[in-house]
């Protein structure tokens, strides 16, 4: 039993001499998925990565690892070798988890390979509500306080993230929070009438808008989107959201940090050439999200603002556990 | 077959008739009535510390209610079980846990234990080799042909159709893999 | 017209055809295997067809979770191990016939009512699926509550033992539900401050532990015993057999399809709340339950197939799923191009067909493999044990791996396989335990959301429940079965008609 240990750990010395982009990929790689089966992040990921693969000359055998917000899932892939073969398929939550008190580690422990797209926030109301507007709403919230029933998908997703926006530019809201595990069954909820209001991103609402099953308030964009053109924008109701935005939830791939430059640039010229095919563009375009296709410094510069924005956002609001300062996370800049 | 029957009765082999006796208790049940509502009441205690009392509507209410359940259900199992007669002829050792069982329990640890630094295919191999001649008391060669054979089959519909990727430990499965692959494309793409 | 040809897109095109029929076996197969899963299987199919069309992708899907929601039952009679959670119910008369060395009968008819049950919910889909999903929108949070704490009176019929060991063991399902971080609030429940808690427990390795392992533990005193021979002649059951049965297995799967339909509870609720209903309704069953009544076959399986139409209906009409394979299915649709929402049914109209024609003919298939075939699964079974145990063993583990990629989950597997094993000794029942893992997050969420709602006020809370007809449905029903399960019930009845103590008993 001996011999074979040996020969083994032999084999694995062998194996690992080196990384380097001349021969890599020289075996599979692991793609973790932060979400479940189904969820956007899942469609984004597994649609694109084929495409990249092809690039890449290689297979990315693609899991999802559920549980702890993602959280899970991040720390999984920081405990294996930062050799580009284990990438985190994941969203914006991670840059959440230290404000929050939901891990130690973030998206400063990895490299980004390509921050793929952005989504858009919008405010959706079930119909047979008096008001047809975000104007309307925050009138009926000030004459029903306490009344209105706003959907949550729990602290640091993009329900609480809008509701914070809306706290911070309106004052506090008298509302009641009803929390759900996600976006698709609080608007499943809506559409049965258990909520009223449900800020989501575009893409989970966007055919039952269409099919007028719920109705659009205001989308949370500077520009109408093409998608829904007689949507308002916020900022058409109250100048004051412009310093919010753009803000969206994002799908990104990473590796650990310490990998290999030629590694990350191989993996991220995949990457980048499969979110420029037609396809991918296409089911984004139709989901309504922003494709962003950025990577290197623009893909670090993105996600430091945005972490930097959307915690003291939270900060302001009340809403985290530790101040985003305790962590080094700098005030977004006037 | 009836035979066969009555002998499974007591060990809960269909589920909708579980083990034990109605008016008789097995050797150790009151020592697991005991484990049960004390730990029963540790998961009130920590049920507790969620969110204590403050609202019907916080993520402790349920736990508290159904932990409370346990240990009130806990306790008059464990009154029941005490005032039973214990059961004639049964001993410990031979009918809850005889040496085999404990052994294969020892065999899980282990398996556990071993399954992240040997990685499953090794970790695998040892488990189905050690249990197989326990039980089988074969020769070396069928017990090692029949291990093998099962792993393999295990191994490719999980590893290579579902595409589960189990621990890798020492083994370079990847590289492995890879090598076919080459082999397969001609080393192409 | 143009809808009836859509229809029948899949009957005319053979390829298609080939497809439904691969993916009907794979699935039986994969249904069959504790820890290979539908979801698991149709999640990896999207990467594997992603470049195919999106007919030839359904039809190989839809036939996976057909067979794999029948396949379940295989291993469920057979070994005593339900391959998937609709198939827990299934084990409960399966096994016992298996014991008599009636596999044969067992499997025979479960296949068919399979078949009828699978029937039932295409027919429902087909023919009644925009009332059904806005039926099925109508709940609300208390409305699930309630439905939860019905599901949670299952207790009662799941243990033939001891009652309050039972109805321990629910509770302690609850509790296991209840571990890790709540999802809506992000709090630590029963984590104990270790990280690796953090994500809770799966509950399919606590079902691989306590069926799985403890079964197989179990196996360990007969190892020396030969297995029993099966009858394998009389496959197809009679048709009185089938008549018989059939004003029970229309009400089971009419459970199925609704239980199905509703988003957030799928085959495994509907499978259960089946059984206790048949137990419920069978005045003479034709052996006592859990010691091999067919009406335990019966209910469970046309209601789990009856699901399969059941969970369609919510996402053919309005993009929701009924279930995790739709819900996979939706980000299919997705990447193939498809708006999956309420305009699909009235933009592409032939979609909707397609799926139904798949669905029916799946259905065929899983009868044709289901009765087919047997003499080979009752081999792989008949194999000698000390093979066969320490084979089960290792795909517990595999399969409590390939659930979330987690080793934790393989860890908690064998801590409940070796619980599990304790438990049956000592006359504490699993399958509550089962439930209530089942059961936990659609009590625990939607008590909590139906009190926030409320304003955590319980007037409020009790006027809703009487101010909506279906809450107040669900409300007497529940107090209905709890007062029949109480003693006062059994007294009630034993004075006002004198005579019911035996019918009472079951």
């Amino acid at each position: 039993m001996k011999s074979i240990l040996v020969s083994a750990v032999a084999a694995l010395a062998l194996s690992t001499v080196a990384v380097s982009a001349k021969d890599y990929p020289s075996k599979e790689i692991q793609g973790v998925i932060q979400w479940g089966a189904g969820g956007s992040t899942d469609t984004v990921m597994r649609s694109v990565t084929p495409h990249a693969e092809k690039t890449l000359g290689g297979t990315v055998v693609m899991q999802n690892m559920t549980g702890g917000v993602g959280a899970i899932a991040l720390n999984f892939v920081t405990g294996k070798p930062a050799d580009g073969y284990t990438l985190l398929m994941g969203a914006e939550n991670p840059l959440l988890y230290k404000v929050m008190g939901l891990g130690r580690k973030d998206y400063s422990d990895f490299t980004p390979i390509d921050i793929l797209a952005r989504g858009t926030a919008i405010l959706v109301a079930r119909p047979g509500l008096p008001f047809d507007d975000y104007k309307g709403m925050i009138a009926y919230i000030k004459a029903h306080p306490g009344e209105l029933r706003i959907g949550a998908t729990g602290p640091g997703g993009l329900p609480s993230v809008v509701t914070a926006m809306m706290n911070n530019v309106e004052g506090k809201l008298n509302v009641i929070s009803v929390p759900y595990d996600g976006d698709g069954p609080a608007l499943t909820a809506l559409q049965g009438g258990a909520i009223d209001v449900m800020p989501a991103v575009l893409g989970a609402a966007i055919e039952s808008i269409k099919a007028g099953k719920m109705k659009p308030l205001a989308i949370f964009e500077k520009q109408p989107n093409h998608l829904l053109p007689k949507v308002p924008t916020i900022t058409s109701f109250n100048e004051a959201y412009a310093k919010y935005l753009p803000w969206g939830p994002f799908f990104g791939v990473f590796v650990k940090k310490g990998t290999p430059s030629d590694v990350v640039a191989k993996l991220s010229a995949a990457y980048k050439a499969g979110a420029e095919t037609a396809d991918f563009n296409k089911l984004m375009d139709g989901r309504g999200y922003t494709v962003m296709n950025i990577s290197g410094k623009a893909a670090q510069d993105f996600l430091t603002k945005w972490q930097s924005n959307t915690t003291w956002l939270l900060q302001d609001a009340g809403l985290t556990k530790t101040s985003p300062a305790k962590f080094g996370i700098a005030k977004p800049g006037k | 077959m009836s035979q066969h029957l009555e002998t499974d009765h007591h060990d809960g082999t269909s589920d909708a008739t579980p083990g034990g006796y109605e008016d008789q208790k097995r050797p150790g049940e009151t020592a697991f009535a005991v484990i049960m509502l004390l730990a029963s009441l540790g998961l009130l205690w920590n049920a507790y510390g969620i969110a204590g009392f403050t609202s019907l509507s916080s993520p402790g209410a349920i736990p508290m209610a159904t932990t409370f359940v346990m240990v009130v259900a806990a306790a008059i199992v464990l009154v029941h079980t005490i005032r039973l007669p214990k059961a004639t002829g049964e001993t410990f050792v031979k009918d809850i846990l005889p040496g085999t069982v404990l052994l294969f329990v020892v065999f899980l640890v282990c398996y556990g234990v071993l399954l992240e630094p040997l990685g499953f295919i090794l970790t695998s191999a040892l488990f189905l080799v050690a249990a197989i001649k326990v039980l089988w008391r074969r020769s070396w060669a069928v017990t090692l042909g029949v291990a093998a054979f099962s792993l393999l089959l295990i191994w490719l519909v999980f590893r290579i159709v579902f595409t589960v990727l189990m621990p890798e430990g020492v083994v370079p499965e990847a590289e492995i893999i890879q090598t076919f692959r080459n082999l397969f494309t001609g080393g192409a793409s | 017209m143009e809808h009836l040809l859509a229809f029948f897109t899949i009957f005319t095109h053979p390829q298609l055809l080939l497809l439904v029929g691969l993916g009907t076996f794979a699935g039986v197969y994969v249904g069959a295997i504790p820890g290979l899963s539908v979801t698991m299987a149709v999640s990896i199919l999207i990467s594997f067809t992603f470049s195919w069309d999106v007919y030839p992708a359904l039809a190989l899907m839809v036939g996976i979770y057909m067979g794999g929601v029948y396949g379940g039952s295989r291993t469920a009679i057979l070994l005593n191990i339900p391959g998937a959670p609709s198939a827990i119910a299934t084990a409960m008369d399966g096994y016992p016939m298996a014991q008599r060395g009636e596999a044969g009968t067992a499997i025979g008819v479960t296949t068919t009512m399979s078949f009828f049950g699978g029937f039932i919910g295409i027919l429902v889909l087909a023919l009644a699926a925009p009332s059904v999903s806005a039926f099925a929108l109508k709940f609300q949070p208390r409305d699930y509550m309630l439905l939860a704490v019905l599901g949670i009176l299952l207790v009662g019929s799941l243990s033939q033992g001891s009652l309050t060991k039972g109805i321990f063991a629910g509770a302690l399902g609850i509790a296991i539900g209840a571990v890790g971080r709540d999802p809506l609030t992000f709090a630590e429940r029963f984590t104990f401050n270790m990280p690796l808690m953090e994500s809770g427990i799966s509950f399919i390795a606590v079902m691989i532990g306590m069926f799985g392992v403890s079964e197989a533990l179990l196996q360990l005193h007969h190892v020396g015993q030969p297995a029993i021979k099966q009858k394998i002649s009389r496959i197809v059951p009679s048709w009185s057999t089938i008549r018989k049965h059939l004003p029970l297995s229309l009400q089971t799967s009419t459970i199925g399809v609704i239980i199905g339909a509703l988003p957030g509870t799928g085959g495994d609720i509907a499978a259960l709340m089946a059984y206790d209903h048949a137990k419920r309704v069978t005045k003479k069953p034709t052996r006592p339950f859990g010691q091999g009544a067919i009406e335990g076959l019966v209910a469970p399986e046309t209601a789990n197939n009856a699901a399969v139409g059941g969970a369609f209906i919510p996402m053919m009409t309005l993009g929701i799923p009924g279930d995790a394979v739709t819900a996979i299915m939706i980000g299919a649709l997705y990447i193939h191009g498809l708006n999956p929402g309420p305009m699909l049914m009235v933009e592409q109209p032939n979609m909707f067909w397609f799926i139904v024609g798949a669905l029916v003919m799946a259905n065929f298939f899983m009868l044709i493999f289901g009765l087919t075939g047997i003499r080979l699964f009752t081999k792989i079974v008949a194999m000698p044990r000390p093979v066969l145990i320490p084979l089960i063993m290792l795909l517990s583990i595999v399969g409590a791996y390939a659930v979330n990629n987690s080793i934790t989950d393989v860890y908690w597997m064998l801590g409940f396989g070796i619980f599990g094993y304790l438990m049956r000794h000592y006359g504490y029942p699993l399958g509550p335990v089962i439930l209530g893992v089942i059961l936990s997050r659609l009590l625990d969420d939607n008590w909590r959301r139906a009190i926030i709602s409320d304003r955590g006020d319980l007037g409020l809370f009790f006027r809703g429940i009487f101010t909506s007809p279906l809450s107040t449905v669900l409300f007497l029903a529940v107090v209905l079965i709890f007062v029949s399960q109480t003693p006062i019930w059994r007294w009630l009845k034993a004075r006002i008609l004198g005579q019911g103590k035996r019918s009472v008993e079951q």
